[in-house]
């Protein structure tokens, strides 16, 4: 249980990765950043976004 | 084997938490366990799938309450006697006590960035993939003792072929030193209720990375 709470229609898929092939997780970009660079995007990145458990941090928020 | 690492779908562990600013090692031995677990690796007298075996091969007891690094440590012993490079009483008398075994492949300083790169696991196809995207398959109901890479939640199950992912090393082989063996790999997409039953989460899906040897046509 990592805490995260998703909306109904929100598709989930498990990738479990039992071979030697990895994955990146590209975290999902929040609303009203548009033409952030990418050292304040970085910011708003998360442990758990890329590990896909996680959503990034609002734009002047707290990580959801 | 159905060992205690093959944890998918348990419950009860209770809510992941993350230690705040956790450093990348807690005490010196630590370090010291992951490097010489990476020379030893570097050393190839065994494979990563051997390696990972010797952890599953663990007493549940202690691969539940031993931290990580202790389970790489505890699986540095196990192979290094296995492969006759330590003797079990010089592991218990912390000291070396017979003439030391060569090995061919020893880690220098310099090398330590290319042992720390992944090595690739795909080999040359040698047949056809017997399976492609979209294809319906089911996987086979195995139990062997020794190493494996399908999970027990998966064993059984009807699925389709997303993706071929090329000509792989077969764990289930080359754990037991029986070669290579390599096979074609696939992601294989499960439904959740497939897996979990009627009253799984229906936007769930699940997909695995399985080897031919496991699938069967439906």
């Amino acid at each position: 249980m990592l805490g995260v709470t998703l909306p109904a229609s929100t598709k989930i898929r498990v990738w479990d990765s039992t071979a030697e092939t990895r994955f990146i997780v590209l975290p999902m970009r929040p609303a009203a950043t548009e033409g952030w660079e990418e050292e304040r995007l970085a910011t708003l990145v998360t442990r758990d976004c890329m590990i896909g458990t996680g959503l990034p941090r609002r734009p002047g928020g707290v990580a959801t | 084997m159905n060992g205690i690492h093959d944890m998918g779908g348990m419950e009860g562990f209770g809510p992941v938490k993350p230690e705040p600013n956790e450093p990348p090692f807690h005490s010196a031995w630590e370090a010291r366990s992951l490097a010489l677990n990476r020379a030893m690796s570097y050393a190839k007298i065994w494979n990563i799938d051997r390696s990972r075996a010797a952890i599953e091969e663990m007493p549940p007891h202690d691969y539940l309450t031993m931290s990580y690094y202790d389970k790489w440590a505890l699986r540095l012993e196990k192979l290094l006697i296995e492969y006759g490079l330590v003797g079990a009483d010089e592991v218990a008398a912390g000291h070396s006590l017979h003439h030391p075994k060569p090995i061919e492949r020893t880690l220098a300083a310099a090398d330590v960035n290319k042992a720390l790169t992944r090595g690739s696991y795909s080999r040359p196809a040698t047949t056809t993939a017997r399976f492609k995207a979209g294809d319906r398959v089911r996987t086979k109901n195995i139990h062997p003792r020794t190493h494996t890479r399908l999970p027990r939640y998966a064993r059984g199950r009807a699925g389709i072929i997303e993706c071929v992912r090329g000509h792989h090393v077969f764990p289930d082989s080359v754990a037991i030193g029986q070669g290579e063996n390599p096979q074609w790999l696939y992601t294989v997409l499960f439904e959740a209720r497939e897996l979990w039953g009627e009253a799984a989460d229906p936007t769930l899906s699940v997909s695995i990375e399985a080897w031919e040897p496991y699938l069967e046509p439906t």
